[in-house]
């Protein structure tokens, strides 16, 4: 026979079945030190390897109610009734009897019905007059005595709940406290007596091997080897465990970093240009007329410190100055206008990225060169759940003799790809300052439709050339917070700027 | 933007063969046009100037007209219900403002009819007299254009459809009237010709439109009258207010406010009267070329009008001479990145109803005719607009740039990127706050002063919005009193740019604002404090490769005797156990202790 091995637990529950023989769950409480579930943990095990049996018994357990511990005091109505009438010489006329119960506080109703039931009282048909109630002999038996339902509550009372363990007719009791529930209720339960079968007791007999179980290893357990001999205690590896979250980059950040990568990766230079900026790298180097109404004070945030700022220069204006008039030399009729150098200097907060962009332009005006640039852009707006005075955007430009139509959608098609949309669909636009325009979307399987992600195009004539580039220049500036509110679900725009953390931990990284 | 409602099966109407809404609204989408959605839209009746209304969005009543301005508690009377396409209007496209613009283009994107639209003028009958005091620098309202229209009798459709025209060109040409302003009457009542002259604010009232039986003088309709309220601001200078008059003395309008009762455009009107008057020659002949066109598309046959200069000179209007430009398909090809050739070129021209004509034999140059109303092209790259939309975007083949290039990140990113690893590794998480700002947040709270001078909004909407964070304590104290119910400790940073006013010379400086890559961190809880940042700092130095140096400071943000200016390379910052009025002041109930540190300073290269 295979030696039986046991832990130290289920030893101690073996070792008092061997000697106290079979013993109900609570015995093995009591004997054990161990909790209900860890006995019936070893009871299982045992009974699997069928060295355990257990039989399962029904029982009623008596459950007194909140103030069942009074109604005894005091003494049962139909108890005292029965006193009272005792006194009264054993019978009053109902009137009587009614003013008697009423004085003393008995509920007439437990009287006739829980009296009757026992056999203590009776009513009797008066000869013409009103009827009267009677104590019946086994009503004045019962007087000094304790009826079984009265014991059995004031047993439950004092800690003996089981009807199996109290020395009372069981029926009795079981007639007379059911529909009583203001005393008691009985439970149903069930009784597991444990025992050792025969296979149990001769394994147990032929020494049994015990393991030490714990749910941790000190450091001693692990330096001195006792490791060997102790079984750490399994676990349920389906229970839920305490919700941790890591620290973690904001999802904004995180749609920023994404979107870096993607233009580092397709061969762009990061490039950046100031949040305060002069107007005429906003507005007019982009060939926006200077009454465009973009440019109003109800659109554009305006500095009054700095309130003007220092032009680039003198050839770059000389050249934006004229584009704006009419044209210049970039064979466009220009907006036939004066330009007006004071409008030029006005600082603005920065409206778009595509001023860090024409700046770099300006910088490196030969091609093939690629820049991009994400950055804050700003709009004179107030706060609601959709709109932002503050935003980013990133804007790219590609300065290329092969730069096109044709390329500029395969270069968006290919960043927004690389952000994870599948699906990327162009339409025409038109902005000012390019030409052709076209506007991106992509598609959001999640909500089955396209979404709007920004504005692109060919710059014009009118911007690059001013500014000493002759080569074509593609150029975009797409939104980043419409792509965080679209992939993380959120419905106000406010809530990624309020510092809340739930914010960042609801969102997983992977999203 | 203003959106216009479409109704698809007017528009059906209007061209030869069947289509529907989805196909027309889908074909205007890649026409160019914002097509917002195709809806069933009911249309009500004012009761005062009996104009069809169209009802809104998310309401079953109407109860204020946009014709007159009427407003009433009870609902309109409903008219009917229509499929109607709802269109976005871009501002560079007026001539897709109405239904008769859109048919014009339709046709030619459908392939009913091909090539430039024509449009007779007949010979002028109307004369419209200037009178000098329009070009008087105290009462400036100079330019002058007029057309006569005749039009089947109109109905309800066709009046709300002028009338809306009328509206969206002053938006999107005449911005707001400012530039340009149009006026449409009924020839039925006006007799002989027309002067344009000034009229005393205070003499000569007539009766407004909206107000039949009421005389105003004119500047009574600026202070009383609903639309004179709306655009007073416009004549707010001037010493007397331009006005057409006819030969009887009945006053047509009073531009740029308002039309008088007895001259406006009713159902069954036919032959109608159009101006443009404004400070913007440019605006004004684009607008009546818009008009009259749109016009001609809906039935209308073109009158020209002889407009006498003060100076004697005449001109006939409205000029619808086409503009011409040259395209290269070389160009052209280059510039698209398009298999074109000299036939899909011409076809893809014409299919956006323009002209195309072969400059040499060869075939390789083209001249490209356009019509007057398309004044949104000022240089050649604006006809492969065109040509890139005849194509159809759909059917471009998307490629990259073959060039290789190479990619370079921003110095401060790198830095930055450290930066928050290390920061990550700690247990600290990312906030982002907005970089706009009050100076309760950004100084009092944090008991710093008010500085007389600081990078500084001038018209914030939101008017208390005037800071241009220079630090990002605010931010992040704002972010622990949003946090203030969550178990503590709260670890959390911010990573970003703030500007200051730079000091004389400073390098990295433009326009006097130097900008720089900040950092902010801080812990609270019961066990914050000093200690414990100062762990958190020392080893974000070491592991960005610096050591720091220490000094006491007194700084109002802290508490005293426990806060202290460091420099460890290139960083250098405050770090400190925050003043527990600041505390009090963001609504913070634990110690907090926070650092704030230069990461590096940003330079954009001029």
């Amino acid at each position: 026979m295979k030696q039986l091995t046991l832990t130290e637990e289920a030893a101690a529950v073996w070792r008092a079945l061997a000697e106290g023989g079979a013993a109900d769950v609570a015995a093995l409480v009591e004997a054990t030190g161990l909790d209900q579930s860890r006995v019936m943990v070893v009871a299982g095990a045992g009974g699997e390897a069928g060295h355990i049996a257990v039989e399962e018994q029904a029982r009623d357990e008596v459950d007194p109610a909140d103030g069942a511990a009074e109604m005894l005091e005091r003494g049962l109505d139909e108890r005292r009734a029965a006193q009272a009438l005792h006194a009264a010489g054993g019978s009053l006329a109902m009137p009587q009897f009614i003013a008697l119960t009423k004085a003393e506080g008995i509920a007439v109703s437990a009287v006739f019905r829980f009296g009757a039931a026992r056999g203590w009282v009776k009513r009797e048909k008066g000869s013409g007059g009103p009827p009267s109630v009677v104590l019946t002999d086994a009503g004045r038996a019962a007087l000094g005595g304790e009826a079984p339902d009265e014991k059995a509550v004031r047993l439950a009372l004092e800690g003996t709940r089981f009807l199996d363990e109290m020395d009372v007719d069981a029926d009795a009791v079981r007639k007379l406290l059911g529909g009583r529930k203001e005393l008691a209720r009985l439970r149903s339960r069930t009784r597991r007596v444990l025992s050792l079968t025969d296979s149990g007791r001769a394994a147990w007999a032929a020494g049994p091997r015990v393991v030490v179980e714990r749910n941790t290893l000190t450091q001693d357990d692990l330096r001195s080897g006792a490791w060997r001999d102790i079984t750490l205690r399994p676990y349920d590896v389906t229970l839920p465990a305490a919700r941790v979250y890591p620290a973690k980059p904001h999802p904004v950040r995180k749609i920023i970093e994404q979107t870096r990568r993607a233009f580092l990766e397709l061969g762009f230079e990061e490039v950046g240009s100031p949040a305060v900026e002069v107007a005429f790298w906003n507005f007019d180097a982009l060939f926006q007329p200077q009454d465009h109404p973009a440019r109003d004070m109800q659109d554009t945030f305006y500095m009054s410190a700095p309130a003007t700022g220092e032009l680039p220069r003198e050839e770059w204006v000389e050249g934006v100055k004229a584009a704006h008039e009419d044209g210049g030399e970039t064979g466009s009729t220009g907006w036939g206008y004066r330009w007006s150098l004071e409008r030029a200097q006005a600082m603005v907060l920065r409206t778009h990225c595509t001023s860090a962009t024409i700046r770099a332009l300006a910088r490196k005006p030969e091609a093939p060169y690629k820049a991009f640039c994400v950055g804050w852009t700003h709009r004179n707006e107030t706060l609601s759940y959709k709109h932002l005075p503050v935003f980013h955007q990133v804007d790219g430009i590609i300065i290329d003799e092969a730069a096109s139509l044709a390329t500029l959608l395969g270069t968006l098609k290919a960043f927004y790809q690389k952000m994870g949309f599948e699906k990327v669909r162009f339409k025409p636009a038109f902005y000012p300052y390019t030409e052709p325009s076209v506007d991106v979307m992509v598609y959001m399987p999640e909500r089955g439709k396209w979404l709007e992600m920004g504005g692109s195009g060919i710059f014009r004539p009118e911007v690059t050339e001013p500014l000493g580039c002759k080569h074509p220049v593609l150029a975009w500036g797409l939104g980043i917070e419409r792509l965080a509110m679209l992939r993380l679900g959120f419905s106000d725009i406010r809530d990624l700027y309020q510092g809340g953390l739930d914010v960042v931990e609801g969102v997983p990284v992977c999203r | 933007m203003p959106i216009i409602s479409v109704d698809a099966a007017r528009l059906d109407g209007l061209l030869a063969k069947d289509y529907t809404a989805e196909v027309l609204g889908d074909t205007l989408d890649r026409i160019g046009c914002d097509v917002e959605e195709v809806i069933e839209l009911a249309r009500y009746r004012c009761p005062n100037c009996a104009a069809l209304v169209e009802g809104s969005l998310g309401s079953d009543t109407v109860k204020v007209c946009g014709v007159c301005g009427h407003a009433q508690d009870e609902g309109f009377e409903k008219v009917d219900t229509v499929t109607a396409i709802r269109i976005d209007l871009l501002a560079a496209r007026p001539d897709l403002f109405d239904i008769g613009g859109l048919a014009r283009a339709l046709k030619g994107y459908l392939g009913e009819v091909r090539g430039l639209p024509e449009y007779p003028v007949g010979a002028p009958t109307l004369r419209v007299k200037v009178d000098a005091g329009v070009e008087d620098e105290a009462s400036r309202w100079p330019h002058i254009r007029c057309a006569v229209v005749e039009m089947p009798p109109l109905d309800d459709a066709l009046l709300a459809t002028i009338m809306k025209m009328q509206e969206n060109l002053h938006w999107g040409v005449g911005r707001d009237r400012k530039l340009a302003s149009i006026g449409v009457y009924d020839m039925a009542t006006l007799e002989g010709d027309i002067t344009f002259r000034t009229l005393h604010p205070d003499d000569e009232p007539f009766e407004p439109l909206g107000m039949p039986g009421q005389t105003m003088s004119g500047r009574q309709i600026l202070e009383e009258h609903p639309k004179g309220v709306a655009y007073a601001g416009i004549l707010a200078d001037h010493a007397r207010y331009p006005v057409l008059i006819d030969a009887a003395g009945t006053v047509l309008s009073m531009p740029p406010i308002i039309n008088s009762e007895p001259t406006k455009v009713k159902v069954g009107s036919t032959r109608l009267f159009v101006d443009v008057t404004g400070p913007s020659d440019a605006a004004v002949e684009a607008s009546l070329a818009m008009m009259v066109t749109s016009m001609a598309e809906l039935g209308g046959t073109i009158t020209a009008c002889t407009i006498v200069r003060p100076d004697g000179a005449e001109i006939v209007t409205p000029d619808l001479t086409p503009g011409r430009a040259e395209v290269e398909l070389g160009k052209a090809k280059q510039w698209l990145g398009l298999p074109l050739d000299a036939d899909s070129l011409t076809d893809c021209f014409e299919r956006m109803r323009l002209d195309v004509r072969p400059l040499d034999a060869e075939r390789t140059r083209f001249e490209v005719v356009y019509p007057a109303f398309r004044g949104d092209i000022r240089h050649p790259v604006d006809l492969l607009e065109d040509l890139a939309i005849g194509f159809g975007y759909e059917n471009i083949e998307p490629a990259l740039v073959p060039t290789m290039t190479v990619g370079k990140a921003r110095p401060e990113e790198e830095v930055s990127g450290a930066a928050r690893m290390v920061m990550f590794g700690l247990g600290f998480t990312e906030i982002m706050s907005l970089p706009m700002t009050t100076e309760a947040d950004h100084f009092t709270k944090l008991r710093l002063p008010v500085p007389d001078d600081y990078v500084r909004v001038a018209n914030p909407k939101l008017k208390a919005l005037t800071v241009v964070r220079s630090h990002l304590m605010g931010g992040v104290m704002n972010a622990l009193h949003h946090n203030r119910r969550r178990p503590m400790p709260v670890r959390l940073f911010e990573l970003d740019n703030c500007v200051r006013l730079a000091d004389e010379g400073d390098p990295t400086a433009q326009f006097g604002v130097a900008e720089e890559r900040r950092l902010c961190f801080a812990e609270v809880g019961p066990e914050a404090g000093f200690a414990a940042v100062r762990s958190v700092l020392d080893a974000l130095c070491f592991e960005l490769g610096h050591e720091g140096v220490y000094a006491a400071v007194a700084h109002p943000s802290f508490v005293e005797g426990r806060v202290a200016r460091f420099t460890a390379g290139p960083l250098e910052g405050y770090i400190g156990e925050v003043h527990p009025e600041a505390l009090d002041a963001f609504g913070i109930d634990y110690p907090v202790g926070l650092v704030e540190i230069r990461v590096a300073p940003i330079d954009w290269e001029a």
